[in-house]
């Protein structure tokens, strides 16, 4: 029963992070991003420089960099233009093809990218609850009801001894 | 010099391979000679690698560009230092540097274990020649550092100038010491598969090995975020680039495996796990050097591409499955008794403590390779960079240090429900006071609120563990407060230590969130005497002086910082610099850090007249905790690897059970 309830809890975790995920699915799939002026950071932070450093462009900060400093430039321009975000990485979209986002899409093969880690999580998580099941009904356990902080009550006096022994080394 | 190295390298290579077969042949044969002359073996190849680095670094000190490496990696006017750590700057080099860290390594162990563990150190040092016989393969016949030119040119063509910082001194050591000595664990674990002893003797022999390897592991990655910060200008220390997270991953996989290996010492369960996770970190090191190496994957780290991929690739494959076959064939032997009780047990928060870790390692594989996957699958490239992997680790983060706030306070085998209610009840005050506290100061991300809260509640665990063990000590011994905190740790440095660690993680956790979502930016063009401002600072640009060496050419900009009342509170330098060697330009940030925030300060540009100079300016809040927590991981880490008579104690008797094949728990104290 309690392993039901747990394993249940497992599900709503993984349903949970899904759900924390989703806004960025959505942003990235639909690029329904904010109708507000964009600043170029955010946009910037979107499109990978392709100088070949492996940065954004926001990050790339080679001072004659080939790629990123007329993008920020040219950035600037679209939104002074009242361009919106999903316009602008769309406009690089075109022009770069996909290798220019820093994010994949959430589309088609894509949403293998963004769903593997949180299976590989919920997969792992069963493993470890089946493991956990398997041991518990194999394992010796205290008696219900007792308590495993009195269980030194018990303990026969060789036991009380060594413990005894332990505490003073440690202390 | 050059044939000297050329010949002590081919030499090291012969004497990795005859231990090898000495090694073997004297355990299987009971011909202890053969073992001795096997160590001897070991020792003479680390001195002949050694040689082979001193010849190198006497080529490069002395600009000897008749060697062809020389010549791509330095020149005359390198300053001494980094003609030193050009050693590591290249490929060959780099190389070399590696192995000669495996030899010292492989060295050490075999010294450690003249007299003991007499079954399985001959195997463990037959797998360390083993991976160093791949590494003095490719120095000897694939990627030469001997090799000469035949016209010698006048000058070098000098270092990367990005690789001309001081953190690129000790960063590629750290991170290489950390990789390398990943192999003794992996070497004495792969030792007891093969041997058939299985029980925890492997793991006491190469505990703080583990912990070194993760020591040296934390401060790589932590140099390197510092050299990204202080370097590369854009105001960031961590950008999720493949060779960062090839450096990420063997350490959060080790981390793991530091945790669960306590579960085998303590209860002789998890054999296979712990043995599978040793395997992963090791190799994910040879993967992080593929990833390096290959050019695979486009990377900032591009200093030592080259075409080797495919021999690291191959390398990787064999080791994999090597182990993999050793672990399967001794699936049996290693069933370990259950011994379960509860999902509020300590056993059950380091179990789901590996989930995370392991679960975040394999979030940063999948997506550094998913762009070879997708160009393999769609014919389509595509970038997998930071807003992936932050959106992917956030949530994982936190549930990693929602564990590490239960981990401490939870008992082993079971814990009543009385008991996690005394225990936890003042942390989860604190951990939402917190969160109360930073919305009602008009934080409102949800991340953060629950980032914030989670930190506070794992600190709140770990002073209630201190304030307990403190308190037990007043009682029982009658002393004095500090004095009473100094004897816990002394006494139990390996579960205090690991506490410290544990602080340190949440302090630099609380660093990285407040520097990834508080960080504003400006940039803004001045002449001399005009300002502008960013937060509650004014700048002022002062002016701009130029100087000239042999070596480079820089450009200083003098920034004045004020307050709001006008009241100076320091002079900023930002230059850019200019390499004549190597034709490269590179900029040299000037950053005022307080416990606040940096104000980190970038000179992004000079116009032609050389009169206005464009600034780039980013005002970064609480990023000094990043590195006040690494610091805090790196004094833990001290903690828990001071000698402990104890601990020795416990080894001991381990091995001597190991000898008598009893099961060491039962002999030996696991410790924490």
């Amino acid at each position: 029963m309690r392993r039901r309830i747990l394993v249940r809890l497992l599900i709503l975790v993984v349903a949970a992070l899904f759900v924390f995920l989703s806004p960025e699915l959505k942003n990235v799939s639909r690029e329904t991003f904010a109708a507000e002026t964009p600043t170029n950071a955010q946009v910037s932070q979107s499109l990978t420089c392709q100088c070949g450093c492996g940065l954004t462009v926001a990050n790339c900060n080679m001072p004659t960099c080939g790629f990123s400093v007329p993008v920020r430039a040219e950035i600037d321009q679209m939104i002074g233009k009242g361009m919106s975000r999903a316009r602008i990485i769309a406009f690089y979209r075109h022009k770069y093809g996909e290798k220019v986002l820093s994010a994949p899409t959430a589309e088609g093969f894509n949403l293998l990218a963004w769903t593997m880690p949180f299976i590989a999580l919920f997969v792992g998580g069963g493993l470890i609850v089946l493991a956990f099941g398997r041991w518990r009904s194999a394992s010796p356990s205290l008696p219900s009801g007792a308590n495993p902080e009195g269980a030194a009550d018990s303990f026969d006096p060789e036991l009380k001894r060594r413990l005894k022994r332990e505490l003073e080394e440690r202390m | 010099m050059p044939e000297l190295g050329k010949l002590a390298l081919a030499i090291a290579l012969i004497l990795a391979v005859y231990s090898i077969v000495a090694n073997i042949y004297g355990v299987r044969r009971d011909a202890p000679d053969f073992v001795v002359s096997a160590r001897h073996a070991l020792w003479s190849m680390c001195a002949m690698v050694t040689i082979a680095v001193g010849a190198l670094w006497t080529g490069l000190l002395r600009s000897d560009f008749s060697l062809e490496y020389v010549a791509a990696y330095s020149s005359t006017t390198l300053p001494t230092i980094y003609k030193i750590t050009s050693l590591w700057g290249g490929q060959q080099g780099s190389l070399l540097f590696w192995t000669w860290l495996l030899s010292i390594f492989t060295s050490i162990a075999a010294f450690q274990n003249r007299r003991r563990n007499p079954e399985i150190a001959p195997y463990a040092l037959a797998v360390m020649a083993a991976v160093a016989i791949f590494f003095l393969g490719m120095l000897n016949f694939v990627t030469r550092p001997f090799d000469l030119l035949a016209t010698i040119p006048a000058e070098g063509s000098d270092l990367n100038p990005l690789l001309q910082n001081y953190w690129m001194a000790i960063h590629p050591p750290s991170l290489y010491t950390g990789y390398v000595s990943a192999t003794v664990p992996f070497a004495f674990g792969a030792a007891a598969l093969i041997t058939g002893k299985l029980d925890d003797a492997w793991i006491r022999t190469t505990r703080r090995w583990a912990i070194f390897s993760w020591f040296f592991l934390t401060l790589g990655n932590m140099f390197g975020a510092r050299w990204a910060y202080e370097v590369l200008g854009w105001g960031g220390y961590w950008a999720w680039d493949p060779v960062e997270n090839a450096a990420f991953m063997p350490w959060l996989v080790m981390t793991a495996y530091l945790h669960s290996v306590m579960i085998q010492e303590r209860k002789d369960m998890l054999k296979i796990w712990n043995l599978s996770l040793i395997g992963l970190a090791f190799g994910l090191t040879l993967f992080g050097t593929f990833i390096t190496r290959s050019g695979v994957i486009s990377s900032v780290h591009s200093f030592t591409q080259s075409g080797l991929g495919p021999y690291f690739l191959t390398f990787l494959i064999i080791v994999t499955l090597a182990y993999s076959a050793l672990l399967i064939f001794r699936s049996n032997q290693l069933r370990s008794p259950a011994d379960f009780e509860s999902y509020l047990s300590r056993e059950a928060a380091f179990l789901f403590n590996n989930l995370f870790l392991v679960g975040i390692a394999f979030a940063v594989f999948w997506g550094t390779i998913f762009p070879v996957l997708s160009e393999a699958v769609r014919g389509v490239k595509i970038t997998v960079g930071p807003p992936f992997f932050n959106r992917v680790n956030g949530p994982l983060a936190l549930g990693l240090v929602f564990l590490m706030g239960v981990g401490p306070l939870i008992a082993w085998r079971r814990t009543t429900a009385d008991n996690l209610l005394r225990s936890f009840a003042a942390p989860v005050i604190l951990g939402v006071s917190t969160g109360v506290v930073a919305a009602a100061l008009g934080l409102r991300e949800w991340y953060v609120l629950t980032a914030l809260s989670l930190a506070a509640f794992a600190m709140g665990t770990i002073i209630v563990e201190f304030r307990r063990g403190m308190n037990a000590r007043r009682h029982l011994v009658s002393e004095p407060r500090v004095r009473a905190l100094v004897n816990l740790v002394a006494k139990n440095n390996r579960r205090y230590g690991g506490y410290v660690i544990h602080v340190g993680v949440v302090v630099a956790f609380v660093g990285i969130i407040g520097s990834s979502f508080f960080r504003t930016d400006v940039k803004k063009s001045v002449h001399p005497g005009q300002s502008f401002t960013i937060g509650s600072f004014t700048l002022r640009f002062l002016g701009l002086s130029q100087i000239e060496t042999p070596h480079l050419e820089s450009a200083t900009a003098r920034v004045e910082v004020l307050r709001a009342d006008g009241r100076e509170v320091t002079v900023m330098e930002p230059a850019k610099l200019f390499y004549k060697r190597a034709q490269q330009p590179a900029t040299k940030v000037a950053i005022r850090s307080t416990p606040i925030a940096d104000l980190y300060l970038v000179l992004a540009g000079i116009d032609d007249t050389g009169e206005t100079a464009t600034f780039e300016v980013f005002l970064t809040p609480l990023v000094f905790w990043l590195w006040a927590g690494g610091l805090l991981m790196v004094l833990g880490t001290v903690i828990v690897m001071w000698p402990n008579v104890r601990e020795r104690a416990a080894i001991a008797a381990a091995l001597s059970a190991s000898r008598a094949g009893a099961p060491a728990g039962e002999t030996a104290p696991g410790g924490e």
